[in-house]
């Protein structure tokens, strides 16, 4: 009598065993709740757009199988101490092939330690600051795990002050939040500052995440007779500067982090946000077939007419992509092959920012170039305009679209 | 320092400093009648303000909104005194602090779960565009926080002053067994503290919530200040609360110009420290005459 049961608990078993070999399983981490959310929920729904349309596909082609994704999602809440738990579960996890995500710089430097120790392979999308890469090269790792795909802050300090020398504007206030986001930022834009030699910086102040006045700070800005204000920090509170800059009659130029590029900085700074710039791999306009093609599917399958960060959207989305051609040309689920496979891809892989043509190399601590995808080239000037982010230079508009367009 | 700038960050502070005075104001109002102060302050300030915010959402106008906000607020003031006080005054222990607290966090994960944590704005009729008084910006917004602060609570001290059932609650806070012997109840009267409290929380949170945005950690920075704030002007005393907020904000603007905004914070601390070492009931605080 013991027998039916037993065999029927093998066949199961072989069953789900089976089924496992037929999944690759990659986690999904970032803020999706909390200050920094809207980054971090536009970047999950868009990797869970590229995830949705691979496996509708029949999946991932690895020797005789198709691997279909199958995704774990953790909330960090932008809490460093939460990304450091969710890391170390993570890296516990045998099967676990891959990682995406991480909005915040603290996350990253909590946390990315428990994936490189165990090498397991993951792609740092949509912020994070350039501190979470350059660990490494003070560490001197030698075989890295970790990627990072998202414009780095040393391009974006280099697009902010070359905008203001463009501008002829030679007198500057720097703004900037107290976490690790915001400081490593505002060493990126000092030193750019400094080796431009053309700025000077009238007032240095920062805040925390969380203050709802900034008078002080930009009274400082006003009475060093500021001609721009550089702001590195999150998109809400970069708004209640915008509002407080109105409110000072401050009329000078708002230049952010790519950062601001989301709904709680237009939202919440309304008119008053209209003018702002801040660099941008992506633009939510129908630029091209394959981006227009991308922002009906997303605005169809969140209901939605405006992404609420719509770099973030882009980059999970194209992460995705290039993730699942590593697996392809690793033709395994095995972390270690595909990082191997990231860091000499030999497909181009059309994404929506751009097609990718080998954006990782072979990792070397002196040249943190080799594990960051984006170019200065890919990056344009996005403007806030009546609640969107708009193309500063209509040109790029065309540069960006030639990006895109085999 | 110029003396615009100046000018400029006195008012703005000052402004911000009848957000804390108003919270302020609702510890006062539950310790007049219990000696016990809701700790779950904040959590009803922001509780209030999402309900609110939803209320806009079904597409009420302003007007109706905010009554529907207070009205919330004042019930769960009640609801607070219900769960987390009335049990230990009964008890005479000191349970309420703990209970408050938790009954607190568990409107903070409440609140959490069904509007999420990120922040969001508030629609509000009242223009943000700045008008200039003597050199000063100020905005339209902050002037109705001001008025309805003040307001409220200059409403709140002529009920308790002019009416029968603001008299028993006074006769309560003065001394709640000689009133109870007057036939006046003192649960009632600490019920009706509490529900004023959550109304004045409620009031705080829709009037800052154009200002600050609202979501569940934004009266976590506000109601420790407001603490502060009840602690340095006394529990009793409701002037106190708006002179003390008003110097408390203009200081810390003041503070965050001169010394540097990674200091906005100390003047609080340092003034809540003085206090307690100097005038432990608070600068317009009464001292307690107790009978040995």
């Amino acid at each position: 009598m013991g027998s039916p049961p037993l065999f029927t608990l093998i066949l199961a078993l072989s069953a789900l065993s089976l089924r496992a070999g037929d999944t690759l399983l990659i986690a999904l981490t970032g803020a999706f709740s909390g200050g920094s959310a809207t980054q971090g929920t536009s970047m999950r729904d868009g990797a869970r757009l590229a995830i949705q349309e691979i496996n509708a596909a029949g999946g991932i082609p690895v020797g005789r199988h198709h691997l279909r994704i199958r995704v774990l999602e953790r909330d960090d809440e932008g809490k460093n101490e939460r990304g450091a738990l969710i890391a170390q579960e993570l890296a516990s996890m045998a099967a676990l092939s891959g990682v995406i995500g991480t909005v915040n710089t603290g996350v990253a430097l909590a946390g990315d330690k428990y994936f490189e120790h165990k090498g397991i392979t993951k792609l740092v999308t949509p912020c994070a600051g350039s501190q979470c890469m350059a660990q490494w090269s003070r560490a001197g790792v030698r075989n890295l795990s970790i990627f990072r795909f998202g414009v780095n802050d040393g391009i974006q300090s280099a697009m902010a002050v070359a905008e203001l020398t463009r501008r002829g504007l030679t007198r500057v206030a720097l703004l900037h939040d107290s976490t690790n986001y915001g400081v490593s930022g505002r060493d990126d834009l000092l030193r750019e500052i400094r080796a431009q030699g053309k700025v000077q910086v009238v007032a240095l102040e920062k805040f925390n995440m969380g203050d709802r006045d900034m008078t002080a700070q930009l009274l400082k800005a006003r009475t060093g007779g500021a001609q721009a204000v550089l702001v590195w920090g999150q998109g809400l509170e970069a708004a209640i500067i915008a509002n407080g800059m109105a409110k000072l009659g401050l009329k000078v130029p708002l230049i952010g982090s790519s950062a601001l590029a989301s709904s709680n900085f237009t939202e919440t700074a309304g008119r008053n946000g209209n003018g702002t710039l801040m660099p941008e791999t992506f633009i939510e306009e129908p630029i091209n077939p394959p981006v227009a093609a991308f922002l009906a599917r997303f605005h169809k399958a969140y209901r939605v007419t405006r992404i609420a960060a719509p770099m973030a959207a882009a980059q999970g989305y194209d992460c995705v992509k290039i993730f699942a051609a590593a697996v392809q040309q690793a033709q395994s689920a095995d972390t270690r092959r595909i990082k191997e496979a990231l860091e000499d891809l030999r497909e181009p892989v059309a994404g929506v920012i751009a097609i990718w043509r080998h954006p990782f190399s072979r990792w070397n601590p002196a040249d943190l170039q080799t594990h960051e995808a984006f170019r200065q080239d890919q990056a344009v000037m996005g403007m806030v305009l009546d609640g969107r982010i708009v193309f500063s230079d209509p040109a790029d508009r065309d540069r960006l679209s030639r990006a895109t367009t085999p | 320092m110029d003396i615009l700038s100046f000018g400029q960050l006195v008012v703005s502070g000052a402004f911000m400093g009848l957000v804390y005075a108003l919270i302020a104001y609702g510890f006062q109002l539950t310790y007049a009648t219990s000696r016990t102060t809701n700790f779950g302050q904040g959590e009803l300030v922001t509780a209030s303000a999402l309900v609110a915010l939803s209320i806009t959402h079904l597409g009420l106008p302003y007007g109706l909104m905010l009554p529907c906000g207070l009205g919330f607020g004042a019930l769960a003031g009640l609801a607070m005194e219900r769960t987390a006080v009335r049990i230990a005054l009964q008890e005479k222990s000191e349970g309420w602090i703990m209970l408050t607290i938790i009954v607190g966090l568990f409107i903070h994960s409440t609140c959490e779960n069904i509007w999420g944590q990120a922040d969001r704005p508030f629609p509000t009729p009242i223009p943000s565009e700045a008008f200039q008084v003597l050199g000063i910006a100020i905005t339209p917004l902050e002037l109705s926080v001001a008025l309805g602060a003040l307001g409220v609570m200059g409403l709140i001290e002529l009920f308790k002053r002019r009416t029968l059932l603001g008299k028993a609650v006074q006769a309560v806070a003065a001394d709640p067994e000689a009133a109870g012997l007057m036939g006046i109840s003192a649960r009632r009267a600490v019920m009706l503290s509490y529900a004023l409290s959550g109304m004045v929380a409620a009031l705080a949170g829709i009037l800052v919530a154009p200002i600050t945005t609202v979501g569940p950690p934004m009266a976590s920075g506000l109601v420790l200040k407001a603490f502060s704030v009840a602690v340095v002007a006394g529990l009793d005393s409701g002037f106190g609360a708006i002179l003390v907020g008003m110097f408390l904000g203009g200081l810390e603007n003041l503070t965050s110009f001169l010394v540097g905004s990674g200091w906005r914070e100390t003047p609080g601390l340092a003034l809540l420290i003085l206090t307690l070492a100097v005038r432990p009931n608070g600068l317009f605080g009464r001292a307690a005459i107790r009978k040995v």
